[in-house]
């Protein structure tokens, strides 16, 4: 196998105003484009609308959407209880922040 | 695959060995309500998870349950394991031989994998390292992106750090034929990057046909737990260790932070369990995180009579029940 070696390579973090495509979501967090599409339908995260191959969603969606894919595959939740179990998780973790706050 | 354990797959989730395809699929929901690591707060989760995940991984496919039923009854959990003389070459028809890398995305690199899990060597001896994907949609796609997972330390994400990574992809000789090409780049990773973040590095990814642009690479950072500091976010929590008259009277202390040793005051009347914030602390970023002071106050021991004279006295003078509190 040939081997070549390169420069160092700058990498840029995907943060606020970064949009990535539907499609490498669907690939990233193992989800069909009917789940995302259903889970954005339901709120968890916004999407900038497109035909299914153009559209995008927010990177810094992308957590939230792979613990909502963990949760479906897993536990064998439909998108709504998904994103309900993670909306009071996120609660959970708000208030748990704002009891041991000082 | 010297100091393998057997893993008695049915006794990870608590059912007979006689039973159904559904029962198994309702224990493996009970137990994994209970230990999924993004709800539950088990100490040990985690590692459970891993644990009954691999159990389902088998036991959910007849054919694979087939398999490890042939091993037998006899053996008994953490027993040492060796795959019976024959196996590989017996059960590689049923699509269990072990799978090269799925797609020609980046390799090797230190802790840099595709999947959410990893499976014992138990399993893999069985089964192959890639046969959780066996039967899966192709995941390789001429022309695309790519992706893999950085794993980090605390340390690293909060001043950022370096990954060698080796790219490997099919590339098109003269006479027709494919020849693996593999790159190895070295990669700023930015400072403050966070769980579950994304970084590109443009043009990284699977070269095009012709004379197209190249696809990106996507790291997907996963920063690995820390013996010192909890992350939450961009925030961090430490346990700090107090006398019980610094929190009483209060005092200066020094406290470590991912930045160094700050001076922090801690206020009169703190109690065990308390938490002080740091703003500012914890992972840079705009905002920059928190760190949280958690105080846990320690008692002296009583094993000295001037150490037992002052608890005495305290007793007798200081009238405080703190169950009345």
């Amino acid at each position: 196998m040939a081997s070549v070696t390169t420069a160092v390579l700058e990498a840029r973090v995907l943060g606020e105003g970064d949009w990535i495509a539907t499609t490498e979501v669907c690939e990233l967090c193992r989800l069909d484009l009917q789940a995302v599409q259903e889970l954005a339908g339901l709120g968890l995260i916004a999407q900038r609308p497109g035909v299914p191959d153009t559209s995008q969603v927010p990177a810094t969606a992308l957590p939230r959407l792979r613990i909502a894919s963990r949760l479906m595959r897993d536990l064998g939740v439909n998108a709504s209880g998904a994103v309900l179990a993670l909306e009071l998780l996120e609660r959970i973790r708000h208030l748990e922040r704002l009891a041991g706050d000082y | 695959m010297c100091g393998m354990e057997f893993r008695d797959y049915y006794k990870v989730l608590g059912v007979e060995r006689s039973a159904t395809a559904d029962q198994i699929k309702t224990a493996y929901r009970r137990l994994a309500r209970k230990y999924h690591p993004d709800v539950s707060k088990e100490k040990d989760a985690e590692a459970r998870f891993k644990e009954m995940q691999e159990a389902y991984e088998v036991l959910k496919d007849p054919e694979k349950r087939a398999a490890y039923n042939e091993l037998g009854s006899d053996w008994k959990n953490g027993q040492q394991f060796r795959p019976p003389p024959g196996w590989d070459a017996a059960h590689a028809q049923a699509g269990y031989a072990r799978r090269g890398r799925a797609r020609g995305a980046p390799a090797g690199g230190a802790g840099e994998t595709f999947t959410d899990e990893q499976f014992s060597d138990f399993f893999s001896s069985l089964f192959g390292a890639e046969a959780r994907h066996a039967g899966g949609a192709p995941r390789a796609r001429a022309g695309r992106d790519h992706h893999a997972r950085v794993e980090l330390d605390l340390p690293e994400a909060f001043r950022g750090t370096t990954r060698t990574l080796e790219l490997r992809h099919p590339e098109l000789k003269p006479d027709g034929t494919t020849e693996l090409r593999a790159r190895t780049v070295r990669v700023n990773i930015p400072v403050g990057v966070t769980e579950g973040q994304l970084v590109r590095l443009a043009g990284q990814g699977e070269p095009a046909a012709g004379q197209g642009a190249a696809g990106d690479l996507y790291l997907e950072v996963h920063i690995q737990p820390d013996a010192q500091y909890q992350l939450d976010g961009r925030d961090v929590t430490v346990s700090f260790a107090i006398a019980p008259w610094e929190a009483a009277l209060g005092a200066a202390v020094t406290v470590p932070t991912l930045g160094g040793p700050v001076q922090m005051q801690i206020p009169a009347g703190a109690q065990s369990g308390q938490k002080l914030r740091l703003r500012g602390r914890g992972l840079p970023g705009q905002p920059a995180g928190d760190q949280y002071v958690q105080l846990k106050v320690l008692l002296p021991p009583a094993d000295s009579p001037q150490a037992k004279a002052l608890y005495e006295e305290m007793r007798a003078k200081l009238n405080f029940n703190p169950r009345a509190t």
